[in-house]
């Protein structure tokens, strides 16, 4: 394997992020910051009823509120709209599309569903002008459960469906019958992932301006995908888009919610354009909880056939995706990613795995970080564990068996190709440095005082740099995968870059500025990075999703900054009368090498000033005036970064409860940027997996009325649940994306749950506990505890293990 | 809707205005003193990214009407640096990566202002605990408590100097 190995320098250092002052002395502007002259505030209507259809809908009283200036129902918005809200993954041809507009306006399929608008001059008055809108509902008989949506006789949520299935698609690889046929063990487990959200701390919003003369329209989005939505919005609206223009603030936490594209865009443009103000929709947190993406839910089934020396040879599994309502932006694309990822980081000969997608009367399914890696995750990672039980066998060898060797890369698994890794010695980093840190004797001693402690691990995989494009358009990608970066030196050296990327707290303007910064070899407080306007900035396709930013953004910048930078050492030839061979940058100067200092040197000033300014007897004959450069990334293939995780756990067997004590993740994402970013992405997404995996669950009643609508209900964890985490770093770097970055945003979320519920197997192991229900909870956990105390599934499992 | 006039003191400077009793201190603060750097993040007391201080303790302004803040002095981030030179907290969080997205580190910065201020010297698990108020969606809290552990030996350090 060749590897590109960049010079130490700023690429790979510890540096201090750009973003922080603004936001560290609340100078930051967030899209509920946004202000503009005669800006009215708007509030949605939502559907009460998880199943209804709506007979008739009176706005006569609200439109006489004084103060209200515009009210819109869902007939309105579809006889407005040229299209209905977008579905751009339709990886699967004979799917069937919910085709459903930004409100409803013949039936009503899940509580929160919004039914009619406001804008009116506050938010006060535009609530206050909900509660005099009637709607007639006719309510019918819901499908609130996957078992519901799926019995016979189940309530349909579409007439013209047959039943509530919108598709059902098996992605086979070699011959997983004959595998199982000549299997000497078999294991199976059906795992039930509870519906999760990303949950930003700022909820979504959106100010829009159309001007009714010019139909030019003007949107301040958090979203984590400006071009995209500029596209969406001009598809669904019927507008050029060279009309509108997208802007992003600073967005508090994306998390993959603020990814797709809501029907909130959608509202306040046309009641921008009713009232010909600007207008205002920031979702509340109760609204948050009904009108985000939900994400995670699922049914897993999954089983493999093994050799009795604990080699895998086949895998089959199911996917049911619990799809909600109506289908999200992103359709089926998380629940197919946890299918074909199903395998994960295993060398499996035989494959054969089902994706199918359900509809319920339940909030939509969209992008949530992991995006269907952490149930591709949990799925493996407990069949490796059940199948190490069985076998008798340590689990982490049963990983080692199985985990594909270095030499096997490029690796095709059942759809994608696996670029780059060192997959075993990731596993037994992550062993050493759990040794160091005592584990065992922690959970020896904890043993004599009659306590329950566990160890447990997992190994994850993660799909990053998403492109490139045709492929990602062969499999039904409605939209591209590349990002084009620009870099341009100004007239007294200051460097600004532009891209298309959003800024959501992942550092991105920090981690570009460090890759230009180094490649032109000048000081990191000369560059400026700009984000967030699709009007003045590059595209980028996708989004800022995917764990594409830092790889593909770094890597297109890298090459742009490359260019700029031999163009900048041919002017600065001329101005030292000497040749660009001899030159050299460091921290802004460019000097003759070799002639040390005081030797003779031209600053990055001097050469904006012979590019821009006063040209004559200094810029060479035929270079162009003007220091810029742009450079589109579409990589070759996508990049995968793993890591393995290990999780010390405490259980308290007389409640149930579960504290993490300490949590490690070895990790390699190729060349790291700034390895502060990454530990921290590291730790948010494991806050987030710990969540998942133990507190954070969206729950609803019998009659699809959602319970947890406030934060008291929905559990984010708090400092006081989370431990400290500790890192470990391997590189191997992706030598098909320039700098050799892979991406690593989702790392975190993805194998947490795993290693979580393999730790508290470990700490229950006498009483053969294996966990295949998330989150599990305590009383959920206290059950199991019990029953295994209670009876035969404890000396079952002893006699296996 | 009954309107009242409410003076107080923010960040410093006096302000008045005239408030539907209905309107919340955040909402005052942030659209009518143009103090953005009060947060909404649940707008039911729990996230804690709305913590200003009042009166000299935090307070949740979600939870709070403008008009119960009539009369009384009232501190947000804004006012946390002294001039352009950052409060050693804001340092603090600036050097140990101690935000990312930024949402909830105003209401934190001012908690842990309050925190320090009762215990110059707590232990990873007090500031755990005083942080527990506060949600933080991105960071997962350990480099916010490696920064509070920073922050306040700064601060020691500056009052031993000052004797
Ligand atoms: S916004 Fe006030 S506590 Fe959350
Ligand atoms: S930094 Fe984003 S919520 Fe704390």
């Amino acid at each position: 394997m060749t590897e590109q190995h960049l010079p130490p320098g700023l690429i790979g250092a510890r540096v201090r992020r750009k973003e922080d002052p603004r936001l560290l002395t609340g100078r930051a502007q967030f899209v509920d910051d946004v202000a503009l002259p005669g800006m009215l505030e708007a509030a949605i209507l939502r559907s009460p009823h998880a199943h209804a259809r709506i007979v008739s809908v009176d706005v006569s009283a609200a439109l006489e509120l004084p103060g209200v200036f515009a009210v819109i129902t869902g007939a309105e918005v579809a006889q407005a709209c040229a299209l209905p809200q977008p579905v751009i993954w339709r990886l699967i041809p004979d799917q069937r599309m919910t085709d459903l507009y930004a409100l409803a306006h013949d039936k009503v399929r899940y509580v929160g569903q919004g039914v009619a608008a406001v804008a009116a001059a506050d938010r006060y008055v535009a609530e206050d002008a909900l509660g005099l809108i009637e709607v007639e509902y006719e309510q019918l008989p819901a499908a609130c459960t996957l078992d519901e949506a799926l019995a016979d006789g189940a309530p349909l949520l579409y007439e013209n469906w047959p039943d509530n299935v919108s598709c059902r698609q098996t992605v086979p690889k070699g011959d997983v019958a004959t595998a199982f046929a000549a299997a000497d063990v078999i294991v199976s487990e059906t795992i039930t992932y509870g519906r999760q959200m990303g949950t930003p701390l700022e909820t979504r919003g959106a100010v829009v301006s159309w001007d009714p003369f010019t139909d030019r329209l003007e949107a301040w989005l958090s979203t984590q995908s400006p071009n995209l939505a500029r596209d969406l919005l001009g598809e669904v609206l019927g507008l050029p888009v060279e009309r509108i223009r997208v802007r992003t603030p600073d967005v508090g936490g994306g998390f993959g919610n603020k990814f797709d594209f809501y029907g909130e865009e959608v509202v306040a443009a046309l009641l921008s354009k009713r009232s010909g103000r600007p207008v205002k929709i920031i979702e509340d947190r109760l609204e948050s909880f009904v009108a985000n993406a939900h994400s995670r839910e699922q049914r897993i089934e999954v089983e493999v056939a093994a050799k009795s020396d604990g080699t895998i040879t086949g895998m089959r599994g199911t996917v049911y995706g619990v799809l909600g309502g109506q289908l999200s932006t992103v359709g089926i694309g998380p629940c197919w990613a946890a299918t074909v990822l199903m395998p994960g980081p295993y060398d499996i000969p035989n494959v054969e795995v089902t994706v199918v997608g359900v509809v319920t009367n339940r909030s939509p399914y969209g992008s949530y970080r992991g995006w269907g890696q952490p149930k591709a995750n949990i799925a493996h990672e407990r069949i490796v564990e059940k199948l190490a039980r069985e076998l008798g066998m340590a689990a982490n060898d049963v990983r080692r068996k199985n985990l594909i060797a270095p030499d096997k890369f490029p690796y095709p698994s059942p759809v994608f190709y696996y670029d780059s890794g060192r997959y075993e010695e990731c596993l037994e980093a992550a062993e050493r440095a759990v040794v160091d840190r005592g584990w065992a004797k922690r959970q020896a001693e904890a043993a004599k005082e009659g306590r329950s402690l566990g160890i447990g691990y997992s190994f994850h995989i993660e799909i990053s740099a998403i492109g490139p494009s045709r492929i990602l358009n062969q499999a039904g990608l409605q939209h591209s995968g590349f990002d084009e970066e620009s870099v341009r030196i100004d007239s007294t050296g200051g460097v600004i870059v532009r891209s298309g990327l959003s800024a959501m707290g992942q550092g991105i303007q920090t981690a570009l500025a460090q890759v230009a910064a180094q490649t032109l070899g000048v000081p990191l407080d000369s560059v400026t990075v700009l984000t967030g306007d699709t009007e003045t900035n590059p595209y980028t396709g996708y989004g800022t999703g995917g764990s594409r930013g830092a790889a593909l953004g770094g890597g297109a910048l890298l090459r742009a900054s490359t260019r700029l930078r031999e163009k900048v050492l041919r002017v600065a030839a001329e101005l030292l009368e000497a040749s660009p061979d001899d030159l050299v940058i460091s921290d802004g100067r460019i000097s003759v090498a070799g002639t040390g200092v005081g030797g003779r040197s031209v600053s990055m000033r001097d050469v904006g000033d012979a590019t821009y300014r006063r040209l004559d007897g200094k810029l060479p004959l035929g270079e162009t005036p003007t220091l810029e450069e742009r450079d589109v990334l579409d990589p070759d293939n996508t990049a995968f970064s793993y890591g393995t995780t290990a999780v010390l756990a405490e259980v308290d067997r007389e409640t149930g409860r579960v504290q993490v004590l300490d949590y490690l993740i070895a990790h390699d994402c190729g060349t790291v940027i700034n390895p502060m970013i990454v530990d921290g992405q590291l730790h948010g997404g494991a806050a987030q997996a710990i969540g998942g995996a133990l507190f954070e669950e969206i729950v609803y009643g019998p009659d699809g009325q959602p319970l947890t609508t406030t934060f008291m209900d929905y559990l984010i964890p708090t400092a006081s649940e989370l431990p400290a985490f500790e890192t470990v770093h391997l590189t191997t770097t992706a030598d098909h994306i320039p700098g050799g970055f892979k991406g690593m945003g989702e790392a975190g979320t993805i194998g947490g749950a795993s290693a979580i519920t393999a730790a508290i197997d470990d700490a229950l192991r006498d009483l053969g506990v294996g966990v295949v229900q998330l989150p599990i909870t305590p009383p959920r956990l206290l059950s199991m505890i019990e029953a295994a105390e209670a009876g035969g599934t404890a000396t079952d499992v002893e006699e296996q293990s | 809707m009954t309107s009242l006039d409410v003076t107080m003191t923010v960040n410093g400077r006096t302000v008045t205005g005239r408030v539907e009793a209905r309107r919340t201190l955040a909402d005052f603060l942030r659209k009518d003193c143009a103090a953005t750097g009060v947060h909404l993040g649940c707008e039911h007391g729990v996230c804690g990214a709305c913590t200003v201080v009042l009166d000299g303790c935090t307070a949740r302004s979600c939870c709070t009407l403008a008009v119960q803040a009539d009369g009384a002095e009232v501190m947000t981030v804004e006012g946390l640096a002294d001039g352009t030179d950052l409060h050693p907290l804001q340092e603090a969080f600036w050097a140990r990566h101690g935000l990312q997205c930024g949402f909830c580190t105003p209401g934190i910065l001012l908690t842990m202002r309050e925190l320090l201020a009762d215990n110059p010297d707590p232990s990873e698990e007090e500031i755990r605990e005083s942080l527990s108020g506060n949600i933080c969606r991105c960071t997962g809290y350990q480099f916010i408590v490696e920064a509070v552990k920073d922050a306040a030996a700064v601060l020691r350090a500056s009052s031993a100097d000052r004797g």
